[in-house]
């Protein structure tokens, strides 16, 4: 894969799509396995009658039914599967987002106190970019949405940057351990 | 001596301790009322969503674009409008659409309808202007897949009509008949177009992102991965208003403006009182 990767050549193409298809078809399999996990989880749940174990009945009756009117009717428009999601599934995961506002805003005005220096250069700068984002910014001081622009081009990019690049080569560290069979946690081994 | 849960007596008590549901109905009446009687507030473009309204506006006319619909329902007020000012500018320069999706949950449905509703504005049909690939697991399968066949990996669209069957398919075997990608995404898929597709292909491609996700690709712009970047709904309200043709985002600016600076007022109001509770008991 990593030769196909920055080689060219036909067999290599064929032989590198081979074994992405081989990935899709283990990711598929990984789907299966968390909905089995997600039911016998659940089901021991409901079994004991542990904690909230009600939730658990609406949400095994959530999976079984979506899943049952995908595999049997399909899931183009026109199907229920498609009416259940366009009216059920869609709304309720929109309102849990927009229910962020409203926890944010709250938030941000019990906790966001300038106790330390750290502290106010990250208000001052939240302020900034808050205002300097939305049309309105310009209205109150007519250089915010420039300096907005500026933090966040300039010292947010430089800072996501290093984290980009920290977390590549702890994923590629990782991924040789792995390789190297140095990292066996996954298999419950240490 | 004051006791926890004793009334406030003070202003300075007061603005400290104001209770949330006045907060949460002073942020819902901030969020409906310019909805309602909007502002029209100008929007200032930023550079990375004009080079990416540009990036699009220079592609001649009947180029093949591919869309990837890579967002989950819960942030479709921020991206559905995106995918929406990307399809219009698209269709309105007569490119072919290939939308798909990297998210299992909801993807390729929203792809579905969107796809239908803004190709029918413009009289574009199915199979021939515009097709949708649906979703198939596993990112870096899909995109890297995609470079050598597509219909290795979409055997089949989203509706199981076999991908040999449709006439814009025919045209596009890999992403060398790909001009663009018009990401629109809430997740790290962008990533991975950016890490797999534009590394290994060299596919010209812009983002429209949700505006938490907008700070991490603005690396991706800076080092010209990524030709432009629309950052949330405000990038977005940038992008129609480029094509001068306000719509969603647009509107909803008005909320925002209105929201960010409700907060910015709360913070400094909590801040003073803070402050000012802080020099009384020192003094005191």
């Amino acid at each position: 894969m990593i030769v196909a990767f920055f080689g060219t050549g036909d067999m290599l193409a064929d032989f590198s799509n081979e074994a992405l298809r081989y990935m899709s078809i283990v990711a598929g399999f990984a789907l299966l396995l968390g909905v089995i996990s997600i039911t016998r989880v659940s089901a021991g749940v409901v079994r004991k009658r542990e904690k909230d174990w009600p939730h658990k009945i609406v949400l095994l009756l959530c999976l079984f039914t979506m899943a049952g009117f995908g595999i049997f009717q399909g899931i183009t428009s026109g199907t229920v599967f498609e009416w259940l999601f366009e009216n059920i599934q869609k709304p309720m995961m929109a309102t849990m987002f927009s229910v962020l506002a409203f926890f944010i805003a709250s938030a941000a005005y019990r906790a966001f106190r300038a106790r330390t220096v750290e502290a106010t250069i990250l208000l001052i700068t939240a302020v900034v970019v808050m205002l300097g984002r939305v049309p309105m910014g310009q209205y109150v001081y007519e250089h915010f949405p420039a300096v907005a622009n500026w933090i966040m081009m300039f010292p947010s990019v430089a800072v996501q940057r290093g984290i980009i690049i920290g977390a590549a080569l702890g994923a590629a560290s990782m991924s040789l351990r792995i390789i190297l069979g140095i990292e066996r946690t996954y298999m419950g081994r240490g | 001596m004051k006791m926890p849960g004793d009334k406030p007596t003070s202003f300075v008590e007061r603005i400290q301790t104001i209770d949330r549901r006045i907060l949460y109905a002073l942020i819902f009446i901030s969020v409906i009322v310019p909805l309602f009687l909007p502002l029209k507030l100008p929007v200032p473009v930023t550079p990375e969503t004009r080079d990416f309204f540009n990036a699009v506006e220079a592609l001649p006319d009947s180029s093949i674009v591919m869309l990837p619909f890579d967002f989950w329902p819960s942030t479709m007020a921020e991206t559905e409008p995106m995918a929406v000012v990307g399809l219009r500018h698209l269709f309105g320069k007569h490119c072919y659409v290939v939308g798909l999706s990297n998210v299992g949950m909801g993807g390729p449905t929203i792809a579905d309808r969107l796809l239908d509703s803004i190709g029918g504005e413009f009289g574009r049909i199915y199979g021939i202007d515009y097709v949708n690939l649906g979703y198939k697991p596993d990112y870096r399968a899909v995109m890297l897949g995609m470079g050598t066949r597509i219909s290795d990996i979409f055997p089949t669209d989203y509706r199981d009509t076999p991908i040999e069957d449709i006439p814009l398919m025919r045209r596009v075997p890999n992403y060398d008949s790909v001009a663009f990608i018009f990401i629109v995404a809430d997740n790290v898929a962008v990533d991975y177009w950016v890490g797999l597709v534009n590394a290994r292909f060299g596919k010209p491609m812009g983002a429209g992102v949700t505006a938490v996700m907008a700070p991490k690709n603005l690396s991706f712009v800076q080092a010209g991965q990524l030709i432009g970047l629309m950052g949330g709904m405000k990038g977005c309200a940038e992008y129609e208003n480029l094509l001068e043709r306000p719509a969603r985002a647009t509107r909803g600016m008005d909320s925002q403006s209105m929201i960010h600076l409700f907060i910015v007022v709360f913070i400094i109001m909590g801040n003073v009182g803070y402050y000012a509770g802080k020099r009384r008991a020192a003094r005191s």
